[in-house]
């Protein structure tokens, strides 16, 4: 209930609302973007340091064997789901499916700030975990759409693998989660308490008006783009969350995972990217629908996540880890 | 009384993430420049849109136009063409007069 009240939350539900009353309200496309830069340096740089208090030890790079893993399998479990389950093209339910293998940054910083609320701090090598689970979704996406299809024309209106790979590995995200990672880890504590006053005390803030925007983002994609939806594609965007979570809890006990770095883990595999997938399935597969997969992804899971998702991923956690 | 010329006046509004792909086939077929303005809103296929706050830009629309000669534009569309069957986006030429058609 605490999460809930939250005033990240409740500023994303603020968002939500205005957008589906149709409020012209809106957050200056500039400033937006520079807010959700800001949180990412923050996120990455805070995770390079607490990563540099700790050795990289076997149960990290299990950790990271296993993201890597869950994000190239998950979609493979999506797609499967899309298609018993929907009419969606191959193309359409492939596209989709990526997007639940790889992960949403805001959905992870909602989940860090929640457990942070709980008086739960998880580990730092979690924020290059989500940067681990990025990509290779990506790549079975391309796999399950491509497959059986005859090869592109090689001219310069064919596919631009080059453009692609710049594309999937050096996203905005990537670069500025990765790039705050290593700074962080490089400057150490001290390095870092000279940025604090930045980093540190503007964080909830910031945060409060990115979700703000989300919410606008979120509410006015569900509203444009239900009617691409059906039913079974927007059941979906709520069951498939909970697929990724159980699966990735499933995983985690082996591990002996900490409940704040289970719930982290849960929370990452239950997202559904809305920066870096949407951009490669723009270049690779432009034939899919982006109002199907943003809708889903955007609109159901990523509201679904921040409202009820989170909280339950972190008291199942709890009760699994102790 | 001042001359004016005759040429192309080649406008596409298409999908940020093409850009790059239309740029490369105008660079192929010797255009000597263009123009990229971004795009705020718009309705098309059943659907509104507008500019969108993600750092991606993935789903940002973008007005490409380009002046040029008509064999330089011309032999451009056939590829424009193929590009805009994957890619979401519309593509209009009309004829223009210039001042300076050196520079085209």
């Amino acid at each position: 209930m605490e999460t809930l009240l939250s005033p990240v939350v409740l500023f994303f539900t603020l968002g939500l609302v205005a957008a589906l009353l149709r409020s012209p309200m809106s957050v200056p496309e500039a400033f937006a973007k520079g807010l959700a830069i800001y949180l990412m340096m923050a996120i990455g740089l805070k995770g390079g340091v607490e990563m540099s208090k700790t050795a990289i030890d076997g149960t990290v790079l299990a950790v990271f064997a296993v993201a890597t893993i869950l994000s190239f399998g998950l979609p493979l479990i999506a797609f499967f789901a899309l298609r018993v389950t929907s009419k969606l093209s191959r193309t359409d339910a492939a596209a989709t499916a990526g997007h639940y293998g790889s992960i949403s940054i805001v959905t992870f910083v909602a989940a860090l700030d929640a457990l942070r609320l709980s008086g739960v701090e998880p580990s730092g090598y979690l924020v290059a975990v989500a940067a681990i689970m990025e990509t290779p979704a990506i790549i079975t996406a391309l796999w399950l759409a491509l497959r059986g299809r005859a090869a592109p024309e090689s001219n310069a209106a064919a596919l631009d693998r080059g453009e692609l790979i710049r594309e999937v590995t050096l996203n905005a995200s990537i670069v500025v989660l990765m790039g705050g990672l290593v700074i962080g880890a490089i400057a150490g504590a001290d390095g870092y308490e000279r940025l604090a006053p930045f980093f540190t005390a503007p964080f909830q803030g910031v945060l409060c008006l990115f979700m703000l925007d989300m919410g606008l983002n979120a509410g006015r994609g569900l509203r444009r783009g239900w009617r691409a939806l059906g039913i079974a594609p927007f059941a979906f965007g709520l069951y498939m969350p909970l697929i990724g979570a159980a699966i990735a809890a499933g995983v985690s006990l082996p591990l002996g995972l900490a409940a704040g770095d289970m719930a982290i883990l849960m929370t990452l595999s239950a997202s559904a990217s809305y920066i870096a997938v949407p951009a490669a399935m723009r270049l690779a597969l432009p034939e899919a629908e982006p109002s199907i997969y943003l809708t889903l992804s955007l609109g159901v899971t990523f509201p679904f996540n921040i409202a009820l998702g989170i909280p339950l991923y972190i008291a199942v956690a709890s009760a699994l880890a102790g | 009384m001042t001359d004016l010329h005759d040429k192309l006046r080649l406008e596409i509004i298409v999908e940020k993430p093409a850009l790059r792909r239309m740029e490369n086939v105008l660079e192929e077929a010797g255009v000597k420049g263009w123009t990229v303005i971004p795009c705020l809103s718009g309705f098309g296929g059943r659907t509104r849109w507008s500019r969108g706050t993600d750092i991606s830009g993935a789903s940002d629309m973008i007005v490409l136009i380009s002046i040029g000669g008509a064999d330089v534009i011309m032999s451009a569309l056939d590829p424009l063409h193929k590009l805009l069957d994957r890619h979401i986006g519309v593509l209009s030429v009309s004829e223009v007069k210039v001042l300076r058609p050196g520079l085209f």
